[in-house]
C-alpha cells in the first residue's frame, strides 16, 4: 500500500507538471480493466472465452472467486504451471480490475475443438456415471444445478472445458500437489476413485 | 490514503489535459468523415490490432492489407517438421476479421508515405489513413552463400508454409545414420527458443524413425533460451551430454558461429578459433540471421540493427509520428519475438489508437508473454512475463514478474504443459482470427 502511495503521488506530480507545459509531453492515463485483462486472452480467449480444451473459460465468473483464485496463485497456495508466475506480476488493485473485467462478460459453455487433436471428447456413458458420483460424494452441496450455480467461492464448472476439468479432479487425487479446494472437497474427493472423479469431469463438461 | 484514488484523479484531470494537448487530434464529430487505421500485415500483431480497434471503437474505419490469402501460423509449425500434426491446422484466413468490421484487401504493401499519411501497394491502390499499424513480421539478411539458388535446397522455414512441409520431408527422406544440422542465429531473431524446440523434436524423429542419426547444431550465441530446461529434457529424453546423444550443441565460443553456407556440398563453415570448418549434412537447417521486414526497413522505419524502434508505451515509431510498428518487427525494449508478445503489443497499440483518434491520453500499456516449447509430443516447458512501462527507464520494459517452468518437474506437469500448449494455440488462433 504504501509503494502504491508513493507512486500515486508521483504519477499526479508528473501529470501537474505535463498540465504546466501544456503538450510539450503528455502524460499517460491510468490502466485500465481492459487493457490488463487483454493480455489474460492469449490463453484464455477474448473475453475470456477459451478456445482451447485444457485452458478454462472465466468470463462471467464472479470477481471475487477470480480474485481470490489470484491471490491463491501468487502465493503458490494453488498450485499452478504458469499462472503462480503471472498473478504475481500484479498488484491487488490491478487484479481486482482483470477480475471486474472478466465478471462483466458472458459465460459460455465450451465448443467441440475438431482442430484441437489431444482434446478429451465428452464420452456420454462415463457422463451418467460421473452424475452418480456427484451425488454419492454430494458435489451439489456447493456445485448446484449440476454445476451452473457459480458464487464467490464456487466457480461455474458446467459446460467448462473438459480437459480442464480432468487436469483439475487428477490434480485432487495427486498427492505431490496439495491443492486448497481439497480441504472444503476432501469428504467427497476422498469418497471417490480416479475413475470417479474422471466420470465427475465429463459429467459436468456435458452439462450447459 | 485518502478517498482520492489515481483513478478518479485522474479522470477529474483528463478532460483538462486534453484540451491542452492539441497535438492528440480532435474527437471525431458527428456526420464527419470516418477516421481511418491502415494495418499493414495479417499476423499474431496486425490481425490483432485491426481486430481490437474494431473492438474498442466501432466507429473506426480498419483497413488490414495482408499480402497473403492464408496465413500459416509458425507456432506448432516446428511439430509438423517433426511429423506429428498436420500442416493444414496451422493455416487461417481472414474471414473471421470481416466479421468485425475489418475490411481485408488482398495486396502486398510497397510504400509507406508518412508524410503524405498513406500507403501504396503492388496492385496499384493508395489507402490514406490518420494512424498506420505496420507488422510485417521479419525478414532476413544476406549471408555469404545463401544465395535464391542455396535457399531451394537448404531452408530456413522461420516462416511456416510450404517450406515448413518441405523440410519435413526433407527429414523424412533422411537416412538412418544421416545428420540434420540446424544453423541457430545470433539475437535478436524470431522465437528465441524456436531452434531448440525444432532441434528436440527433429530429435524425438529420429530417436522413433533413425536411431543412429544425428542433430548438431551450430549456434552463433553462447547461452540460449530456456537453456537450463532445454538441456534438462535432452538428457532424459536424449542422452545429451553422453558419447552417444542424438543432439549435439556447439556454441559460437567453441567453433559453433556459420560463416557461410555451400549449398553444392552441402555443408556449411563455421569459424573455429580463426581456422574455417567444415561441417556437412543430409538434411540443413539454416536459420539467417533476422531484420524487420523488407517493408519497415524501405519506410525508413528501422535502425542501424535492423529493427524499429518504437515508444514503449505505446509502440508508436520514433522515426514516423502516426505509424505503430508492433510484433516481430519492433525492437521492443526487452520483449521476446514472440506471437504471444505480438498479441499483446497489438493490444496496447489497439488502445492507443483509440485513445488519439478520439483524442484523449493513451492508456497506461500491460504486457504479458507466455511461450510454450514442446521437447517431445509429451514434454512441454514454458516462460511468462509480465512487463511495464516505466518512464524512468523508457528504452526498456520493466519485467514485474517472469519465470519458466520447474527443474526437475515430474513427468505430469511436462504433459500437463504439452497440452497447455495445443490449448494456448486454439485460444490464440480464435483471439487473432475470429
Ligand atoms: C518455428 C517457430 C515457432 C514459433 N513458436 C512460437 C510459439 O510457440 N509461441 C509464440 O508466441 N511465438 C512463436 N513463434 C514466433 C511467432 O511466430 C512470431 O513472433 C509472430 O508471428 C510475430 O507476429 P508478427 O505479426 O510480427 O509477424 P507475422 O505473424 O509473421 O505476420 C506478418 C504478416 O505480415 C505480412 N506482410 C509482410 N510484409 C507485408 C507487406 N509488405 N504487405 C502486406 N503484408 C505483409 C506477412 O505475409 C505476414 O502474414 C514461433 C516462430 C517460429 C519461426
Amino acid at each position: 500500500m504504501q509503494q502504491r502511495k508513493i507512486r500515486m503521488l508521483t504519477v499526479v506530480g508528473g501529470l501537474l507538471a505535463g498540465m504546466m507545459l501544456l503538450g510539450a509531453s503528455a502524460a499517460q492515463a491510468d490502466i485500465t480493466g481492459p487493457m490488463l485483462a487483454n493480455t489474460c486472452a492469449g490463453c484464455h480467449g477474448t473475453n475470456g472465452i477459451s478456445g482451447g480444451p485444457a485452458m478454462p473459460t472465466i468470463a462471467g465468473m464472479p470477481a471475487k472467486y477470480l480474485k481470490s483464485i489470484m491471490a491463491d496463485f501468487a502465493s503458490g497456495k494453488r498450485p499452478s504451471t504458469i499462472m503462480g508466475r503471472l498473478a504475481k506480476g500484479y498488484s491487488e488493485a490491478e487484479i481486482a480490475l482483470i477480475a471486474d473485467e472478466f465478471a462483466k462478460q458472458k459465460w459460455q459453455n465450451a465448443k467441440s475443438a475438431p482442430q484441437s487433436k489431444m482434446a478429451t471428447a465428452v464420452d456420454a456413458k462415463l457422463a451418467k456415471e460421473g452424475e452418480k458420483a456427484t451425488k454419492s460424494a454430494k458435489c451439489d452441496k456447493c456445485h448446484e444445478d449440476n454445476g451452473v450455480f457459480q458464487d464467490d467461492d464456487t466457480p461455474r464448472v458446467a459446460g467448462q472445458w473438459l480437459d480442464y476439468l480432468r487436469f483439475k479432479v487428477q490434480d485432487l487425487k495427486n498427492p505431490e500437489l496439495k491443492v486448497p479446494q481439497a480441504d472444503k472437497m476432501k469428504a467427497g474427493i476422498d469418497k471417490l476413485s480416479a475413475e470417479q472423479l474422471e466420470a465427475v469431469a465429463h459429467f459436468y463438461a456435458s452439462q450447459k | 490514503m485518502t478517498n482520492l484514488t489515481r483513478r478518479t484523479f485522474i479522470k477529474l484531470t483528463g478532460g483538462v489535459a486534453a484540451v491542452g494537448l492539441t497535438s492528440f487530434g480532435v474527437p471525431a464529430i458527428a456526420g464527419e468523415a470516418k477516421q481511418k487505421v491502415v494495418v499493414v500485415g495479417g499476423g499474431y500483431g496486425g490481425a490483432v490490432a485491426a481486430k481490437y480497434i474494431r473492438m474498442a471503437d466501432p466507429k473506426v474505419q480498419v483497413t488490414l492489407i495482408e499480402k497473403n490469402a492464408d496465413y500459416y501460423s509458425c507456432p506448432l509449425s516446428n511439430w509438423v517438421v517433426a511429423g506429428f500434426r498436420d500442416m493444414a491446422l496451422q493455416k487461417w484466413n481472414y474471414e473471421g476479421l470481416k466479421k468485425h468490421g475489418v475490411e481485408v484487401v488482398i495486396d502486398e504493401v510497397t510504400g509507406i508515405d508518412p508524410a503524405a499519411k498513406s500507403v501504396a501497394t503492388a496492385g496499384g491502390k493508395k489507402f490514406a489513413y490518420d494512424a498506420l499499424v505496420v507488422s510485417p513480421g521479419v525478414d532476413f539478411k544476406d549471408f555469404p552463400g545463401y544465395d535464391a539458388e542455396a535457399q531451394k535446397k537448404i531452408l530456413h522455414a522461420w516462416k511456416a508454409g510450404p517450406d515448413t512441409v518441405t523440410l519435413a520431408k526433407q527429414l523424412a527422406a533422411m537416412k538412418d545414420g544421416d545428420t540434420y544440422i540446424l544453423v541457430a542465429p545470433a539475437d535478436p531473431y524470431r522465437c528465441p527458443p524456436g531452434p531448440y524446440e525444432r532441434a528436440s523434436l527433429v530429435a524425438h524423429y529420429l530417436k522413433k524413425n533413425k536411431p543412429k542419426s544425428k542433430v548438431l547444431i551450430l549456434d552463433a550465441k553462447p547461452k540460449f533460451s530456456k537453456q537450463g530446461l532445454f538441456q534438462e529434457g535432452w538428457t532424459q529424453l536424449y542422452g545429451f551430454g553422453s558419447d552417444n546423444s542424438i543432439i549435439k550443441w556447439v556454441s559460437g565460443a567453441e567453433g559453433g558461429k556459420v560463416v557461410r553456407v555451400d549449398a553444392k556440398e552441402m555443408a556449411v563453415y563455421t569459424d573455429n578459433n580463426g581456422f574455417e570448418e567444415k561441417h556437412t549434412g543430409a538434411c540443413i537447417n539454416f536459420i539467417p540471421p533476422n531484420t524487420a521486414g523488407k517493408i519497415a526497413i524501405s519506410a525508413g522505419l528501422t535502425n542501424e540493427g535492423g529493427w524499429c524502434p518504437v515508444h514503449l508505451n505505446t509502440f508508436e515509431s520514433k522515426m514516423h509520428k502516426g505509424i505503430y510498428v508492433v510484433g516481430d518487427a519492433s525492437a521492443s525494449g526487452g520483449m521476446p519475438k514472440s506471437g504471444y508478445a505480438a498479441n499483446s503489443q497489438a493490444k496496447v497499440v489497439a488502445a492507443a489508437i483509440v485513445a488519439q483518434l478520439n483524442g484523449k491520453q493513451p492508456g497506461e500499456p500491460s504486457y504479458v508473454n507466455t511461450c510454450y516449447s514442446m521437447l517431445s509430443p509429451d514434454y512441454g516447458i514454458s516462460v511468462a512475463a509480465v512487463w511495464k512501462f516505466d518512464p524512468a527507464t523508457p528504452d526498456k520494459v520493466k519485467e514485474i514478474s517472469s519465470g519458466v517452468s520447474p527443474s526437475k518437474a515430474p513427468d505430469f506437469v511436462r504433459k500437463q504443459e504439452a497440452l497447455y500448449n495445443e490449448s494456448w494455440y486454439q485460444s490464440i488462433m480464435a483471439d487473432t482470427f475470429s
